[in-house]
């Protein structure tokens, strides 16, 4: 049978008063965000070849490959396609950054992506149109 | 001539409730925020349960369904997301079936890694879980302070994983990044911090009243019942079953670190208290040495995106008990079947059993013991046979309830306070009061 008592918690109780606050200043300071954080995706339209492994990896179908007419290579007609994303469904797992070939996407540190607007979260709009 | 029906069903509805003691409290069903919401049917005799009829089943997301016509990676992501609190085991789980069906060996460094993070899973889910026992005894400074100290252990996931829930770290045959460099000493220490925390609270438990008073003698269950039902993970522990899947069939790098599995003979909430923050020294000490003895090494092994045919079951020891999942490959891209189990399905038996003959008042307590996955203690209704009264109470109503029905004195501080701070209080509060 335990004794019972209240002494346990008295002191760390002072402790706790004398301290500041734990919880994060948030809104008033930036908040301090680890190495591997992953925030909104980037993307650099300049090397990326349309390849769409991203679109076939991507777990929470994102990425949409949208076509851009065809392109000329010698003698052969090739299809231009580029990615559209879609943020709104986004889970940040960083599967497609993983396998893409030419390093055109990154995981940046941005996440303070709320807007009233949902097409704000459409990426790569100016390339696919 | 024979009475109308209608008449005649009020006469034997009459009749019944002349004799019945019975009384019937709906518990639950949804509050869609949470997942797993569960519906309990109480019967009542005076203050005291009687019977409980549970009714699951209420959030059917279909994922074994969805996983059929998605990549096996993919799936991976999808079953991460099959609970907020203990995912990593999820797709660590369901990673293993897949691994077994593909023919490739798993580099020991990521055996490793895993271990570290689903112990710190571990860790997290536990302290979450002392918190949520503090909060509904009516204890809720333990429950700060019990949380405040869970952000060391997320902080050192976020470090590693990126990101404090879902981790996304597992991949097939291997884990998607390496421990970072320069962590080891940093992880030792919060390790050793959390030890001398938890070795604390469970002098806090041991000895402060409230929690006492709360918990001891509450719940309690024979380890032949609970065998019987199929108890798992702690549930299983705290009556005396030496059940954990990381001691009877060891994956990860379970066979290599030291491990001791804590089991209980008190079999009261208390006991599931103290075990649970025993667990949590064990878990800490397996980080320690899992960092200090890392074996170098590659992490991962790129799979191809077609598994061979075949199938394999798989299970792990999650923070709330056994989970199990059961992957079909036919030689395609998408598993033919995928089943998974977890461990507050296999443990509501078990608490329907210890919920048998306690009040009204130790509702909360006794179904947040079992660490549920389920969110229903936000809506209650009452429905008083005798006087056709209907009122229904929310998840705060009740907690007040049960700090009210152990502590009288307190209740009247607070109605006291409540009559000084006049409107300002919420009036709902005030009726519970």
């Amino acid at each position: 049978m335990p004794t019972r008592k209240v002494g346990a918690v008295i002191p760390e109780m002072f402790r706790h008063m004398l301290e500041k606050p734990t919880t994060e200043a948030y809104p008033f300071k930036p908040i301090q965000l680890t190495e591997r954080f992953r925030g909104k995706l980037d993307i650099d339209p300049a090397k990326c070849t349309g390849c769409q492994v991203c679109s076939l990896v991507c777990p929470a179908s994102v990425i949409t490959m949208v076509d851009l007419g065809t392109r000329k290579v010698g003698d052969r007609e090739l299809k231009v396609r580029r990615p559209l994303f879609d943020l709104t469904s986004c889970i940040f797992c960083g599967e497609c950054v993983d396998n893409c070939a030419f390093n055109a996407l990154e995981l940046s540190k941005q996440f303070e992506i709320a807007t009233p607007n949902k097409a704000d979260l459409l990426m790569n709009k100016a390339v696919v149109k | 001539m024979s009475t109308p029906p209608d008449q005649q069903r009020r006469e034997e509805s009459a009749g019944l409730m002349e004799y019945s003691t019975e009384s019937l409290v709906p518990f639950g069903p949804i509050h869609p925020a949470l997942k797993e919401p569960e519906y309990f049917k109480l019967i009542l005799e005076g203050e005291r349960i009687v019977n409980v009829i549970p009714r699951i089943g209420y959030v059917h997301r279909g994922l074994e369904k969805a996983a059929e016509s998605r990549p096996w990676v993919q799936n991976m992501y999808m079953f991460e997301r099959t609970c907020g609190i203990c995912s990593f085991v999820h797709s660590l789980c369901y990673g293993q079936a897949v691994e077994e069906l593909t023919l490739y060996q798993v580099p020991r460094r990521a055996k490793y890694i895993r271990t570290i993070i689903a112990e710190m899973e571990r860790i997290h889910s536990h302290l979450l879980w002392v918190g949520l026992m503090g909060h509904w005894a009516g204890f809720d400074t333990l429950f700060m302070w019990v949380w405040n100290d869970r952000e060391v252990v997320l902080d050192l996931v976020e470090a590693i994983a990126g990101n404090r829930v879902h981790k996304s770290m597992n991949a097939i045959c291997g884990v998607r990044r390496d421990m970072p460099e320069n962590m080891t000493d940093r992880i030792l220490e919060r390790m050793k911090f959390l030890t001398d925390r938890a070795r604390y609270y469970r002098e806090v438990i041991d000895t402060e009243e409230t929690m006492l008073k709360r918990t001891e003698n509450l719940g309690r269950v024979s380890a032949e019942t609970a065998e019987k039902l199929c108890a798992v993970g702690p549930m299983a522990r705290y009556v005396g079953l030496k059940h954990d899947v990381r001691l009877n069939d060891p994956y990860a790098a379970y066979d290599e670190v030291p491990l001791d599995v804590i089991t209980s003979n008190e079999g009261d909430v208390h006991a599931l208290l103290k075990l649970r923050l025993d667990e949590l020294i064990v878990s800490a000490n397996i980080v320690s040495y899992a960092v200090k003895n890392l074996p170098d090494g590659p992490v991962r092994v790129k799979v191809p995106p077609i598994i061979p045919a075949g199938e394999h079951a798989s299970h792990c020891e999650a923070p709330r008990g056994e989970i199990f999942y059961y992957v079909k490959s036919t030689g395609g891209r998408t598993p033919d079947r995928v089943k998974s189990r977890q461990p507050t399905m296999a443990n509501i038996p078990t608490a329907l059993e210890m919920l048998k003959g306690q009040t009204l008042a130790d509702i909360p307590i006794v179904l947040t013991a079992i660490d549920p996955c389920f969110g229903c203690m936000d809506r209650m209704s009452f429905y008083d046979t005798e006087t056709n009264k209907k009122w229904t109470w929310s998840g705060e109503q009740l907690r007040q309830y049960g700090i009210n029905y152990y502590f009288p004195e307190r209740a009247k501080q607070q109605r006291k306070f409540a009559r000084q701070m006049g409107s300002s209080v919420n009036e709902s509060l005030r009726e519970a009061l």
